[in-house]
């Protein structure tokens, strides 16, 4: 009996079984993502995750490649002062007071239904961009602009009323995201009209009409017609589960040799949990992971586990884990512990081995010293790259009036007002599992120069909520929160505008110096520089790099803002973050090369199998 | 008792109403909101950006002013729209979530309660035999082994070591078409979530039934059945067993609200969209309107349940009379 049953079990699993996967046999690619975007609607979020996504099914003005050149993608040519399709205008100081830029959109251009891209698909985009009602998630370049126009059917001219440095750059044009500047008007057009129309019916019901109608509009949800710019078509989103995409026969790009020898399919599968995915990349389910979902992972153990099978491999990512200090004046403890002082932050940032931290926490990552990341436009290799010194960092100290009073192997001092404090210094950082073991090693480094560090793990939520990450002033963290940002003002498709360091926006005229990007009372508690720091010199070398156009020149400004900022140090930058892919072996061109891609799915056209005769040319 | 069931229902309008304040309140009292959210993805985001979209969503008005509009709202059947997935929050919960919840759930109390009855019954039956022994072990290791810990040695064992034999995770294959294939793609999606959700009820259920069955085949009217020269087997499974079971309906009837709530844990390991990983990532992400219509429903239920209970109570005991 027991043996029929044990055969029976053997038969109905064989059975179960045979369903496998044979992508590379059917030209298709199931890639695996933790996390999943939450729509397809082109002026609302820009997270990673939906701009992978929305990058297989779009393209757009242009796309930065895999060794981060900037290449025309729907237009015919990237717009320069050389090709007469960047007009600058000067004032007496050389200053540019007035940027306008001609764009042109092939005639090759269709949208995945077949309708022509046109500038009234442009002109259309930024009127929605622009329209107040509409929920848009960011205006930071969109509100540089004055105007678009259309020339004809293929060209229009952008107007801007403030120079904008990015205006060449992927959604840096009309400011829609980082893969799709332009989006389909006989799509959304009468979407749109009907929103406005039962705005206008009904103002107190705006937002449950821009909720349900635009958000919940089916080309956003992926219940409707969906259109998109790019190489792949998109065919059926099973919410939670996956989104499939097909090859577009009529796309504008192609790939070396015949087209079919490429992926003619392409599904992205979620897989909420990190180790999960890892489970099924190695049972061969998921033959490539995309740029998120391994994140921290070790890239060595990673090519362990998968073996001759698959490939891992390791891009910057963009984003620079730093120590941001609370520099409030107003926080008593952060004034006690004197982190308003430079030499209490080049102490700890000698104390800390960030070498050894990256590779244990983060392995693949690079010891950073900037806040550009390495690669990136006016990049500067010559900072001062802070050495583990746990005895200049004692030296520091000793200068700044610390030393062990009381024999118990931390630091005391007494303050003006005659207090006796002990340098307990709060660390405070989300709950992923790198952070967790970054504050037990800072935690020891810290130890050996006599700090104690006070380590406290929260939910991102909480950690990045305004009511806490902006309320420094009030000491709501009173020592450091560890977090990454994207770095950038050179190139910088991750931060443009170089948002948490600058204090007074000096580009702004009249200048008006109200600490208007440093949270305080008087502000609402509005604005990014979190730590407080408030550096004249910086914020005019800043203005004056996002207005310089000469590549040259702004590098050179680019570089003084590093060596204040390396000299300062508002925030101790500890490593640029590496991103990890795998992918099986046989996959070609699925790779995202430089931190200035950005977006991993930036090729889609060229990925493909070489066992079905797809070339590699990444 | 039909004036105590109008008075009943009545008394769950304010109850719910209480619950939704209650609920309300502490997810407002959570720090930060959905643009926080909307900030960390965008660098580029502006204070203006920010302003812009606290005054649209009215995350600049106190608590109870959205409490109070969000209540309007439900009122005429609206529970608003999910930030997370851009879609009407109930629809997300009932069309996409809820039903995978039941069928995990259902199959995995099914499945618990179809092997633990028999297995209970031979094991008191055969007491202190190798096999009590056996299934006692067995038991035990069941309730000692945290789910999470188990579904990733299922997969580990059954899709990573035994590569293909079942998938990792998830609710189907994309692409699988035909009837028969979904079938049996849908079969494998469910069999290790299904095991591994169903081992700690399974365990500790078995061990209910096996002291309920000892309890019961030493009482009387067993010991006469026997005596009045009826089969082992109808003594057994006629007399003995349908007293036996009793208390053990009554435990799974108490499961079953917690049913509907979901499997946190089993549903993130095996990657199953579920109610129980939908309202911790909600709350997680200020998901503001999944989670109450989530949270709001479950207290429906629970309010639902006990009412029912009280009602059967009425019905089966004829001591019970309500007023």
């Amino acid at each position: 009996m027991i043996r029929k049953i044990v055969l029976l079990a053997l038969g109905i699993g064989l059975s179960l079984s045979v369903i496998g996967w044979a992508s590379p046999a059917l030209n298709s690619l199931v890639i695996g993502a933790t996390q999943e975007p939450s729509n397809l609607c082109p002026w609302e979020g820009a997270a990673d995750t939906k701009e992978n996504v929305m990058g297989i099914f779009n393209i757009g003005l242009t796309y930065f490649d895999s060794e981060g050149n900037l290449q025309p993608g729907l237009a015919t040519e990237i717009p320069t002062e050389a090709n007469g399709r960047l007009l600058l205008f000067r004032d007496s100081d050389g200053k540019v007071i007035r940027q306008e830029v001609l764009w042109t959109i092939r005639d090759d251009a269709y949208w995945s239904d077949g309708v022509p891209i046109t500038s009234d698909d442009a002109v259309f985009t930024y009127k929605v961009q622009n329209t107040p009602e509409m929920l848009v998630t960011t205006r930071a370049f969109s509100n540089l602009i004055e105007v678009v126009c259309k020339v004809d059917d293929k060209s229009f001219w952008i107007i801007y009323k403030t120079p904008n440095l990015f205006y060449a750059n992927i959604g840096g044009s009309i400011g829609l995201a980082r893969h799709y500047d332009i989006a389909p008007e006989h799509i959304w057009g009468p979407i749109y009209d009907q929103v406005m129309e039962g705005i206008r019916a009904n103002p107190e019901k705006t937002t449950e009409i821009i909720e349900g109608q635009f958000l919940g509009a089916p080309p956003s949800t992926g219940t409707g017609v969906v259109v998109g710019s790019g190489a792949f078509k998109f065919e059926e989103w099973q919410i939670n589960q996956f989104i499939r995409f097909s090859r577009r026969a009529d796309f504008f790009l192609d790939p070396p040799g015949p087209a079919e020898n490429y992926l003619q399919e392409i599904t992205v599968r979620y897989i909420i949990a990190q180790p999960t995915l890892l489970s099924a990349i190695i049972a061969g389910e998921i033959e490539a992971a995309d740029d998120i979902g391994l994140a921290g992972l070790d890239p060595a153990i990673l090519e362990a586990q998968l073996g001759a099978q698959g490939v891992v491999e390791s891009t910057p990512s963009g984003f620079i884990e730093k120590l941001n200090f609370n520099l409030f004046p107003q926080c008593e403890t952060a004034v006690d512990l004197l982190l308003g002082d430079k030499r209490t932050r080049q102490a700890i940032i000698q104390a800390i081995d960030r070498a050894d931290l990256a590779r244990t926490v983060y392995p693949g990552a690079q010891v950073s010293n900037s806040f550009l990341v390495a690669g990136d436009i006016g990049f500067d290799e010559t900072l001062n790259p802070w050495p583990y010194d746990p005895e200049a960092a004692k030296a520091l100290l000793a200068d700044l009036g610390w030393a062990d009073i009381d024999g118990d192997d931390w630091l005391e001092r007494t303050t003006d007002d005659g207090r006796e404090i002990q340098f307990d210094l709060h660390w405070v950082a989300t709950t992923a599992d790198f952070r967790i073991r970054s504050g037990e090693i800072l935690q020891e480094f810290l130890a050996d120069v006599g700090i104690k560090l006070e380590v406290e793990n929260l939910p991102g939520s909480v950690v990045f909520s305004s009511e806490y990450l902006n309320h420094g002033s009030e000491c709501t963290w009173p020592g450091i929160v560890e977090y990454a940002e994207g770095g950038g003002i050179g190139q910088a498709p991750a931060d443009p505008l170089s948002n948490e360091l600058w204090a007074n926006d000096l580009l702004e005229v009249p200048v008006d110096a109200t600490l208007e990007n440093t949270p305080l009372p008087e502000n609402g508690y509005g604005g990014t520089n979190i730590t407080g720091w408030v550096s004249e010199k910086f914020d005019r070398m800043r203005a004056a790099a996002l207005q310089e156009f000469d590549v040259a020149k702004r590098s050179a400004i680019v570089k003084q803002m590093q060596q204040l900022y390396n000299e300062e140090l508002p925030t101790v930058p500890l490593y640029d973050r590496v991103e990890t892919v795998t992918k099986m072996v046989g996959l070609v061109n699925y790779t995202k090369g430089t931190a200035a891609a950005r977006c991993q799915f930036w090729n889609a056209w060229e990925w493909g199998w070489e066992q079905n005769g797809a070339v590699a040319v990444r | 008792m039909f004036a105590y069931l109008v008075r009943r229902i009545l008394q769950v309008i304010p109850t719910l109403f209480v619950i939704s304040l209650i609920l309300y309140g502490l997810l407002a009292l959570k720090p930060g909101d959905p643009i926080d959210e909307m900030r960390r993805g965008n660098p580029g985001f502006t204070q203006e950006d920010y302003d812009r979209l606290r005054a649209f969503y009215g995350l600049d008005k106190p608590w109870y002013v959205r409490y109070w509009r969000w209540l309007g709202r439900i009122v005429h059947g609206d529970f608003g729209t999910s930030r997370q997935f851009g879609r009407p929050a109930a629809q997300y919960i009932f069309r996409y979530r809820f039903p995978n919840t039941v069928l995990l759930s259902g199959l995995s109390l099914l499945v618990a309660f179809f092997i633990a009855v028999p297995t209970g019954v031979i094991s008191a039956l055969r007491q202190h035999s190798q096999l009590d022994y056996m299934i006692t072990v067995v038991n035990f290791i069941g309730v000692s082994i945290p789910i999470f810990w188990l579904g990733i040695m299922l997969i580990y064992i059954f899709a990573v070591e035994i590569r293909g034999f079942l998938p990792a995770g998830g609710l189907a294959t994309p692409g699988v078409t035909g009837t028969w294939a979904v079938v049996v793609d849908r079969i494998r999606h469910l069999i290790l979530p299904v095991v591994a959700l169903s081992s700690l009820q399974l365990a500790q259920w078995t061990r209910f039934m096996r002291s309920s069955m000892l309890e019961v085949i030493q009482l009387d009217y067993v010991v006469t059945a026997r005596a009045k020269g009826l089969s082992e087997r109808r003594v057994i499974y006629w007399h003995a067993l349908r007293n036996a079971i009793l208390p053990l309906i009554t435990l799974v009837g108490l499961n079953v609200p917690l049913l509907f709530s979901g499997a946190i844990l089993t549903e993130t390991v095996f990657n199953w969209p579920g109610m129980g990983r939908a309202i911790f990532d909600a709350i997680l992400v200020n998901d503001f309107n999944v989670a109450m219509v989530s949270l709001m429903f479950i207290s429906l239920l629970v309010l639902s349940f006990n009412l029912l209970a009280d009602i059967t109570y009425a019905l089966v005991d004829p001591r019970i009379r309500y007023g």
